[in-house]
């Protein structure tokens, strides 16, 4: 048995029992990042986690710290010391950041042993896996290579899914962590807004931004909330609403209450996702869960993705002002500073960013603002509005996370249909309104995984959970791998 | 609006700093065509502009100051580690004036 195919629940015990010790099981997970062929991977660390490794393994396993000697991996856009960090963009090659992000100092004093930083799309502003400085990230699924693992937070999602970590950190601006883990067959989380510290995480629009995760597990999901959630001074967004403990979730989904937004389930074609999504919730309903179908006006869902285009170009237009080539990334020269800088940005940024940046600053030009930026930031309003009103009746909306599998390569969508603006895009409702949300695995089509997201009021994590978990049962898709998946039966 | 033409986007690339190839503002142009249908799908909503613009998830109340604690600053040497062009523990660029 290979112990990195496990849980961190399950890692942790077989420490405990010292069938394992955290040396081997570091050794093993930097051998299959090095082995590992579907791009995942900014840096591999290899001495650093070695010898912290050695020295945990001279002290006890404590029996309350699951995640004692776990080896993780970090998306590239958290500030790590001493430890490159790029955002996978070529602005920032070189740079070596002073400081830790909160969530990697709070990991590292866990003890949790950080194997590597992963690839994303750069600076987080994507949605494919495909516009890294490294290229494109694989989905693992796929040995062929021609499927999309999906962004912004894709070499997270690989390292999950290949099994080389049992969670990774990533980040989640319109769903870079819920929609991959559609794609992977993984547990991706993003709690509430302001719940776990920003401090340290390379900004792309701040007013929708979160520190996200991939776990296997829905338990190991509410575990790693209990070590990253709190407030922290350094994060001023950050809040001090107080923390549970979030693996206290109630197991049971009597009378819990379930909208399926109905112009969403519309939208979505694909005859065997929408047979497994029906599926999935009769057995909730035979859990004692009440589902309805609510509808919301197929404007204002229409309306999600332009909105959330707007305003986070326009938020990453003014964030990224600071990447200038003179202070940190690769130095170009220029005969004026403002040379410099244009020389720096010129190189650093590649076309694609180039052309969001553009798209932001038109937004913002004086003649614009009214009918662009001010008007996506209304229409945020009045979307958040009428999803409150949803969760305000009902416990929690439901709905496939995805319209597809993960798509092909280079496979062009029709960006007015119904199925891109709505089905593809809806996830960032909860990024508009900060509200705990949860993808995880249902089923599989042609080999490929697909998932159900399930969302809450804010700050209603501990519920969401007994909700990922009641799916979890029914679907038995606990430890979802490449590693397993042929000997999990859909139940 | 202002008109989206390859000369509104030049100038809006020269504000942000950097460049672009023609063949770059040109695909540029024709993504615009899309966004702008897109960007129309939000002027659909009724009452949109009635609404007040929102700018965080949700209300955030904060009555708490953070303790005036005084911490070490970084040295020097650290903060300029991570700069293209030093010298004399300074960050060098091209003469202002």
């Amino acid at each position: 048995m290979n112990y990195l195919d496990l849980t961190i629940k399950e890692i942790h015990n077989a420490l405990l029992e010292k069938k394992v010790t955290v040396t081997e099981l570091t050794k093993e997970a930097i051998k299959r990042a090095k082995e590992n062929c579907d791009n995942a991977f900014e840096l591999i660390l290899e001495d650093e986690p070695l010898k912290k490794a050695e020295e945990l393994d001279k002290l006890p396993v404590p029996v309350d710290n699951l995640l004692f000697g776990i080896p993780f991996v970090s998306k590239d856009n958290f500030s790590t010391k001493d430890i490159e960090t790029t955002g996978s963009s070529n602005i920032l090659n070189g740079y070596i950041p002073l400081f830790n992000a909160t969530v990697i100092e709070k990991l590292e004093n866990a003890n949790a042993i950080l194997i590597g930083k992963a690839t994303l799309d750069e600076l987080a502003m994507g949605g494919t896996g495909t516009s890294g400085h490294k290229g494109t990230t694989y989905n693992p699924y796929d040995k062929t290579h021609s499927h999309l693992i999906g962004g912004s937070s894709c070499g997270s999602a690989v390292s999950v899914a290949s099994g080389i970590v049992p969670f990774s950190l990533g980040s989640d601006t319109g769903d870079s962590v819920r929609k991959p883990a559609n794609n992977a067959g993984l547990v991706g989380f993003k709690p509430t807004w302001g719940r776990i510290s920003r401090f340290g995480l390379f900004p792309f629009a701040p007013s929708l931004d979160h520190v996200a995760y991939f776990t296997r597990d829905v338990f190991d999901s509410a575990y790693l909330l209990n070590i990253l959630a709190g407030h922290d001074d350094k994060d001023s967004t950050s809040s001090l609403e107080k923390i549970d403990d979030y693996t206290t979730y109630s197991k049971d989904i009597k009378g819990k209450r379930f909208a399926v937004i109905k112009e969403i389930e519309d939208s979505i074609t694909d005859e065997v996702l929408n047979k497994r999504f029906k599926f999935i919730l009769k057995e909730l309903e035979n859990k004692g869960a009440i589902i309805e179908r609510v509808s919301i006006d197929k404007r204002l869902l229409e309306s999600i993705y332009p909105s959330y285009f707007v305003i986070s170009c326009a938020e990453a237009t003014s964030n990224n002002a600071n990447l200038d080539g003179i202070k940190f990334g690769p130095y170009y020269g220029g005969k004026t500073y403002q040379e410099v800088m244009f020389n720096a940005r010129t190189n650093g940024f590649s076309n694609l960013i180039k052309r969001r940046f553009v798209i932001g600053s038109y937004a913002l030009m004086r003649e614009n603002q009214h009918d662009l930026f001010l008007r996506a930031q209304k229409a945020r309003r009045i979307i958040t509005n009428k999803f409150n009103e949803v969760l305000n009746k009902y416990d929690y909306i439901i709905n496939l996370a995805s319209p597809s599998v993960a798509p092909e390569i280079g496979k062009a969508s029709d960006k007015l249909s119904n199925e891109y603006l709505i089905a593809d895009n809806y996830l960032a409702f909860a990024n508009f309104g900060g509200q705990p949300s949860i993808t995880l695995p249902i089923g599989f089509k042609d080999d490929l995984p697909f998932g159900v997201n399930v969302t809450s009021k804010i700050f209603t994590e501990l519920n969401l959970f007994t909700a990922a978990n009641a799916i979890e049962e029914i679907t038995g898709f606990s430890n979802l791998s490449v590693n397993n998946y042929k000997n999990k039966e859909e139940k | 609006m202002k008109k989206v033409t390859k000369e509104v986007l030049v100038d809006a690339s020269n504000r942000l700093l950097f460049t672009m190839s023609d063949e770059e503002f040109d695909l540029l142009l024709e993504e615009f065509d899309t966004l702008t249908k897109q960007f129309n799908l939000i002027g659909e909503i009724e009452g949109v502009d009635e609404e007040k613009p929102m700018t965080f998830p949700y209300e955030v109340y904060q009555y708490t100051l953070r303790e005036d604690i005084p911490c070490k600053p970084l040295k020097k040497e650290e903060v300029l580690k991570n700069a293209g062009s030093v010298q004399d523990g300074q960050i060098k660029l091209p003469k202002v004036l």
